[in-house]
């Protein structure tokens, strides 16, 4: 149940981003630009979230097991 | 075990603030910083893809630096640092070398290029690979821990070579903005975002570093090593309790 409370606001934060990022001018030159390099931005984000979370979380988790292990 | 506690109190401290300033990077990005005039909304991947780069770089600094110290001193503690800058350099190295052609592909039309910083980066990328290869692939852990280390301390050489690629050679990959001799060329609120992003990835790899300082130090506690470290022969304790 906590990886997705955890999950679900980062998510929903980077699609706001996203979302604001591309109603934004790029450059003052709306038209000429196609959608494209908003993907491309949400992306990089999104990889970056998940990679340096996922590596944090998943230490966390290793963690929390062998605290809860029994010591012999 | 205190010593582990402090360090994984102080890591998760550490890791609260990493996130704090991630959605605080996240908000200028989308909302703060201008947009860059020639290349337009894609430049905004920069203020994750150098950050990165500098976290990546300054891991690997530290596992040259402590595989060095540890082939001097034999002291586990040094090696166990090595092994967790090892791991989160390979996670900033990978966020690196992923946003770079993310950014390239609407940049230069291209996904990817064989030039020079590009290719010497996925060369570090490719020995901190081998690093962990090397450190599980003998049947001795002592002498698997003494080949990474001297990996980690090779593929060191690399990172001046990557930053000053650029400069050396014609290459695409654009010029240094920040640190150069005349002082950094960006628009200030662009600085301010980008320092939001290095201090974010900063605290975020020293959370992970020091949570997997701590978790390699339980697992190592509870596994006895096969040869006593130099260090212990010299007085020094092997465990962070000596030092705490």
């Amino acid at each position: 149940m906590r990886p997705v409370r955890v999950t679900v606001p980062l998510v929903a934060l980077v699609l706001l981003c996203a979302l604001e990022v591309s109603g934004q001018s790029p450059g003052g030159n709306l038209g000429a630009q196609s959608l494209r390099p908003y993907w491309h931005v949400f992306a990089a984000y999104a990889i970056a979230w998940l990679l340096i979370g996922g590596w944090i979380i998943s230490i966390s988790r290793r963690l929390s097991k062998l605290e809860k292990r029994p010591t012999d | 075990m205190a010593g582990d506690r402090k360090l994984r109190w102080t890591g998760t401290g550490l890791g609260i603030l990493g996130v704090a300033g991630m959605v605080l990077l996240m908000w200028q990005v989308a909302f703060w910083v201008p947009t860059e005039a020639t290349m337009g909304v894609v430049q905004r991947i920069f203020y994750v893809h150098v950050p990165a780069a500098w976290v990546g770089c300054m891991a690997f600094g530290i596992v040259a630096l402590t595989s060095a110290v540890y082939l001097w001193l034999r002291d586990e503690r040094l090696d166990m640092a090595a092994q967790a800058a090892a791991e989160g350099g390979m996670v900033f190295t990978t966020v690196m070398i992923t946003s770079g052609p993310l950014w390239a592909r609407v940049a230069w039309g291209t996904w990817w290029t064989w030039e020079p910083r590009l290719t010497l980066t996925l060369l570090l990328w490719f020995i901190y690979l081998g690093y962990f290869m090397v450190r599980a692939s003998t049947e001795n852990p002592e002498r698997g821990k003494r080949f990474a280390a001297i990996v980690g301390i090779i593929g060191a050489f690399n990172i001046p070579l990557i930053h000053l690629s650029v400069v050396w050679f014609r290459s695409l990959h654009p010029q240094p903005v920040v640190v150069k001799p005349e002082g950094p060329t960006l628009h200030p609120a662009m600085l301010q975002t980008l320092m939001t992003g290095l201090v974010s990835f900063t605290l975020l790899f020293f959370a992970g570093f020091l949570l997997r300082y701590a978790l390699e130090h339980s697992i190592r506690g509870e596994v006895p090593t096969a040869a006593p470290s130099r260090a212990h022969a010299y007085g020094r304790p092997d465990t962070m309790e000596g030092v705490s």
